[in-house]
């Protein structure tokens, strides 16, 4: 029994290697950016008046080092655009063939359907990883360069964190692929990062029960940057239990419904 | 020789929407099978079956006696299948695209690049730079790679030009001497005279009939308009139709007394041609000759 089929998965590589390298490209860009001008912000820190710097508490304050100024400006946005971009790889690698119509010349082809599955959930991963490892790279010369190096330790646990997020939206959305109908606009698998890191935010603006129960119901709080670039941090186990489980159920799901799914084009 | 493809009673429904009504058919080990029919008849919906990409509503069909499904490998690797309109990954080359359905296949490329020097098709270029022809350039050879058992092809000559019509009907003639099953639909029936063996008309997702194509060669005639009506008459002409200014005819013997009473009959307006397959057919049907 194959499962995986490395012809079929170098031809999906190539196939979407172009917006695999756009995405890496810009978000990397945008973090080696934004720790770039760190030096420079620092000194805009400086000159804030006190009674500004008091109301900026409200909103986070003012970073005491480069890694909290990362965590607040940077590595949000990577987690933000980073998972809008897992959801589209992995929304894509099914419902792609049947927009572009190509599922009709593909799945008449000697392979499996769980070996489709399995190649091309595989292959979704492995860019969002590509794109987290590139992103975690580029910002760790980043910090170099600027003078400002950083603790090694919670920078890969930041990026391992941050890329089991980036797998979750990946197996979540290729899940609603194949459990939906053929033909779906990939707006619909952007729309779930979008929502839970709206929930996330929310989550964050006060201590409160409800408030802190919600945190469990966002992927992002597991890789929550603040909690886990300081050196006392603790996995949050329960949402990420959740995000695991529910990817796993759909996984399991959306295999029952790939395997018999009708290719309409 | 056995039956390659056998389908019975097969209905196939989209929700409410008929794709299929009733399809009852069987295709013989090496014979070029047409699948005959106007657009929206389900000729489609039934390949696609017969594809394993779409499941039927109810009754049955089996290729090689398996039954085509979503993991139907075996059935898969022996057969080829060509689309109706041929999409592959737009943003690569032909010679990516078919170099992958060649390793796919387990087949050299050398295959590959013989029938596309005889399609006169440019390995070179991407795939969403072709014309619809040339894309089903790409499709007729994806198709027949890796020299299957069983070629499926879904109107195959449609958008491309006579010369590579000619060559696709040798390709096909070669495949048939090597043993290949053809299952071909289409709407043009001269590609249908020239490569079937059978064929098969399917209206409004049913089967009218099944015959041969000597069969239907057998009853060609003439047709004739003639002005003003009139009644005419001779072995072998039977008046079909008309109104007030002119009659309708078919004819079936010599030309010369049939040339010879028009010359005489006082006409002032007279239209002799060929019956089209389709007009043999019908009328084939009409007479209460099918199924």
């Amino acid at each position: 029994m194959r499962i995986f089929d490395s012809t079929l998965f170098t031809m999906e590589l190539k196939r979407g290697f172009r917006g695999v390298l756009i995405w890496t490209f810009a978000l990397s860009a945008s973090m080696v950016l934004v720790i770039a001008l760190y030096p420079m912000v620092i000194d805009m820190y400086a000159a804030i008046p006190p009674e500004f710097a008091d109301l900026m508490e409200a909103f986070g304050g003012i970073p005491d080092s480069i890694v909290e100024y990362y965590a607040t400006e940077g590595a949000m946005m990577l987690q933000l655009f980073g998972s809008i971009f897992a959801a589209l790889q992995g929304f894509g690698a099914i419902n792609r063939d049947e927009r572009e119509k190509t599922a009709e010349s593909l799945y008449v082809l000697p392979i499996a359907r769980r070996t489709f599955f399995a190649t091309k959930l595989l292959r979704a991963s492995l860019e969002v990883l590509i794109l987290s490892a590139v992103a975690a790279a580029s910002s760790y010369v980043a910090f170099l360069a600027v003078g400002e190096p950083i603790d090694m330790a919670p920078f890969l646990r930041f990026t391992a964190l941050n890329a089991l997020v980036f797998l979750v939206f990946v197996w979540l959305a290729f899940a609603m692929a194949a459990l939906l109908k053929p033909n779906q606009k990939p707006f619909v698998a952007i729309a779930v990062p979008f929502v839970l890191y709206v929930l996330y935010t929310v989550s964050l603006m006060a201590d409160d029960a409800v408030l802190e129960f919600l945190r469990n119901l966002t992927p992002f709080t597991f890789a929550d940057p603040l909690e886990i670039l300081k050196a006392d941090f603790e996995v949050a186990w329960i949402p990420m239990t959740v995000f695991l489980g529910l990817s796993a159920a759909g996984l399991l799901a959306g295999w029952r419904a790939f395997r018999v799914r009708e290719i309409i084009v | 020789m056995g039956d390659v493809i056998i389908a019975r009673n097969l209905k196939k429904y989209y929700g409410t929407a008929r794709g299929l009504e009733d399809a009852t058919l069987s295709v013989r080990e090496g014979e070029v099978y047409g699948f005959v029919g106007p657009n929206g008849s389900g000729k489609t919906t039934f390949i696609r079956i017969l594809a394993g990409l779409i499941r039927a509503t109810s009754g049955s069909v089996s290729a090689f006696g398996l039954t085509p499904g979503p993991d139907s490998e075996k059935i898969n690797a022996a057969v080829g299948y060509m689309p109706g309109e041929s999409f592959y990954y737009p943003e690569r080359k032909v010679r990516e695209v078919l170099g992958f359905f060649a390793r796919e296949r387990g087949v050299s490329e050398v295959r590959m690049r013989e029938l596309a020097e005889r399609l006169d098709l440019d390995l070179g270029k991407r795939i969403d730079a072709l014309s619809f022809g040339n894309r089903k350039k790409v499709g007729i050879v994806a198709a027949m790679l890796h020299q299957p058992k069983l070629l499926i092809l879904d109107e195959p000559t449609t958008g491309l030009d006579p010369l590579v019509q000619r060559t696709f009907l040798d390709l096909l003639r070669e495949e048939q001497a090597r043993g290949t099953t053809v299952f071909l639909s289409s709407h043009n029936l001269t590609e249908v005279e020239k490569a079937c063996d059978r064929v098969a008309l399917v209206k409004e997702g049913g089967i009218l009939f099944t015959t041969t194509i000597a069969d239907l060669v057998k009853r060609k005639h003439k047709r004739l308009v003639v002005a003003p009506a009139v009644e005419l008459s001779i072995a072998g002409l039977e008046r079909t139709g008309g109104n007030e200014r002119e009659s309708y005819y078919e004819y079936r013997g010599e030309t010369a007394p049939l040339l010879s009473l028009l010359a005489d009959a006082g006409l002032t307006d007279v239209v002799i041609r060929d019956a089209t397959l389709e007009e043999i057919v019908i009328g084939h049907y009409e007479r209460g000759n099918g199924r």
